[in-house]
């Protein structure tokens, strides 16, 4: 684990609100920065004042914590190590994997319109687009990236490499998820299956045809053990 | 990737306390997000909500469930886990294949059942980031589809000068199934729900909040289907959907994706009325539908009137 490689992370990230941020390690978690969710320019309206309580910051300055009862401190587990971050209301889980926790294999094709799959992750066993997915809504969440699924020794990576299942590679970290979801919650797939389940995914390189087969012999393999 | 721009975040706790909030004004409900997030990403709206009020941590939600009388299923429930329902799929099919054939697995993974039919429209004008044409539809004065390409709008007129279309894939197999939409006020036929508010697409008032979605448990017999046109098999909208079901010789007949709510095709129902479905009877009822469409100036959308003919068609011939 390198916190201090984390910790840059976190201080490269330009989200312009936040002054400072801290990176700490207690009790096995790895602790986000502070980054206390500020409500921009509008925060001087009524509305946003009846809805959020007014909070003292540790450099003293006044600002609006978002709703006292919608703590933004958020703790998930991805690959199996648990983290915990003070997030922004606006933070996109795309965001938070790739910039707080330097996991790059959640892509971005389609600009986060939620149509291209390239930045698919398993979050609670579900295959789910990260760019559409709120990180303040993720507290307790499972989260498994194509890093995690490589990492574990899962055969979907070596039919993948068999089966030529990628050219640039790209679009593969969103497929590799989307087909080990599948593979979780179906452990005899028929090519069928996995062509409905790969439907969301797009490959730019059109390496469509050699998915399906991938996904059968995984499941072959996963079958052995 | 544009970062979306700044908002307060709410995890509600009841409906009531959502419906609250919403009264305070400048803020919008998220279910599964991925209809909402998308449109405050670009910015597509004149307005920005101050205010996002989560409702999934909003417990028991998330359900479907049969009794004697009717399907319930909870305003939270994916899109996905109604598709793969048993009991949804051997009595409801309509809305089991209408929810399979809805987006992406993810996004019926992510998405929602009230999601779906609360969706904005999409035409494109519409669409386009940073509010670029501010359209009848949201408050302008002009609609810019109507001169421009309506390739994909609407075959029977407009509504208040907009030609867009209702996009959802599960509203037309609602009104199909007779189902009824509950909120935290009041109890909708799915037939009125949809109405173009501008900007939005229902009837819903400001503090209004689908809690439930009733489906009448069709009766022995009965059947029902629904065909969707869309250029590829996932990701895309429909180009026209239709959804049908039939008991006895009477059909309910819903298309969508050709007029700005779904459109119940009463004309087809007439023509099918008592007849054994067959291709001439299919086809006759099919052609009824489309009878009084018309495409835009420029006929661009013309191609869409043979595509409903023949979903109403197909529709009906899956229920025979
Ligand atoms: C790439 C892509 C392809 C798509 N393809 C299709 C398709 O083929 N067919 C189709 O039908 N749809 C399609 N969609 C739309 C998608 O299905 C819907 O966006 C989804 O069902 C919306 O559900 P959600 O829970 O994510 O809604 P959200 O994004 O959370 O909400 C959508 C709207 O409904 C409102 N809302 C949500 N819940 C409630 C509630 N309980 N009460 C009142 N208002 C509420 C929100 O304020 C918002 O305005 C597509 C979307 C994308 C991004
Ligand atoms: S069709 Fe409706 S939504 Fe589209 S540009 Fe015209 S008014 Fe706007
Ligand atoms: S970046 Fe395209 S779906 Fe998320
Ligand atoms: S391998 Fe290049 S985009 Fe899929």
């Amino acid at each position: 684990m390198s916190e201090e490689k984390k910790s840059e992370n976190i201080n490269k990230k330009g989200t312009g609100n936040v002054s400072r941020r801290t990176f700490l390690k207690d009790a096995g978690f790895v602790v986000g920065a502070p980054a206390i969710g500020t409500i921009a320019a509008s925060s001087g309206q009524a509305s946003a004042q009846d809805r959020a309580a007014e909070t003292q910051s540790e450099d003293g300055s006044t600002v609006s914590r978002i709703h006292t009862e919608a703590a933004t401190t958020i703790e998930l587990t991805v690959n199996g190590d648990k983290y915990r971050f003070t997030v922004e209301p606006n933070w996109s889980l795309r965001q938070l994997i790739r910039d707080e926790i330097g996991l790059t294999s959640p892509k971005d094709w389609c600009g986060g319109l939620g149509a291209c799959g390239s930045c698919t992750v398993i979050m609670n066993g579900r295959p789910v687009l990260s760019c559409l997915t709120l990180a303040c809504e993720c507290d307790g969440a499972n989260i498994e990236t194509a890093e995690g699924i490589a990492k574990a020794g899962h055969p979907i990576i070596q039919a993948y490499i068999d089966n030529n299942a990628f050219q640039c590679g790209y679009c593969t970290p969103g497929f590799v998820c989307t087909s080990k979801a599948l593979l979780d919650r179906n452990n005899n797939p028929t090519e069928a299956d996995a062509r409905d389940a790969l439907g969301g995914n797009l490959c730019r390189c059109a390496t469509y045809q050699q998915h399906p087969p991938a996904v059968l012999q995984a499941a072959r393999e996963l079958k052995k053990t | 990737m544009k970062t979306i721009k700044k908002f307060t975040h709410i995890d509600a706790k009841t409906v009531d306390e959502a419906a609250s909030i919403l009264r305070a004004g400048n803020a919008s409900v998220l279910s599964g997000g991925t209809d909402l997030l998308g449109t405050m990403r670009f910015e597509v709206l004149p307005d920005y909500p101050e205010v996002v009020v989560n409702l999934k941590s909003i417990p028991d939600l998330e359900y479907i469930k049969e009794d004697a009388s009717m399907l319930r299923i909870g305003a939270l429930t994916r899109l996905e886990d109604i598709a793969k329902d048993e009991t949804v799929k051997t009595r409801y099919t309509a809305l089991a294949e209408a929810a399979h054939r809805t987006a992406t697995p993810h996004i019926r993974e992510m998405g929602t059942i009230a999601g779906n039919i609360c969706q904005l429209t999409r035409c494109w004008y519409f669409r386009l980031p940073d509010n670029r044409f501010n359209c009848v539809r949201k408050g302008g004065r002009q609609c810019y589809a109507v001169m421009g390409d309506n390739r994909y709008h609407s075959i029977f007129g407009a509504v208040k000068s907009c030609f867009a279309v209702n996009p959802s894939d599960t509203a037309p197999s609602l009104v199909a199934l007779n189902a009824r939409i509950k909120t935290n006020k009041r109890l909708i036929e799915a037939g009125n729900f949809w109405d173009m508010a501008v900007p939005g697409s229902t009837v819903l008032g400001a503090d209004e909040i689908v809690t439930e979605i009733q489906v009448p448990k069709p009766a022995a017999g009965s059947r029902s289907a629904f065909i969707k046109f869309a250029i590829r098999k996932s990701i895309d909208f429909p180009i026209v959907n239709c959804a049908a079901s039939v008991l006895n010789g009477n059909a309910r007949i819903c298309l969508n994706a050709v007029y700005n709510k779904p459109y119940r095709a009463t004309a087809a129902e007439e023509s099918i009325k008592g007849k054994t479905i067959n291709e001439e009877s299919a086809d006759a009822a099919g052609a009824a539908a489309v009878e009084s469409a018309r495409a835009l100036p420029g006929d661009r959308n013309k191609w869409k009137i043979q595509i409903a003919k023949t979903m109403v068609k197909r529709a009906l011939l899956a229920c025979s």
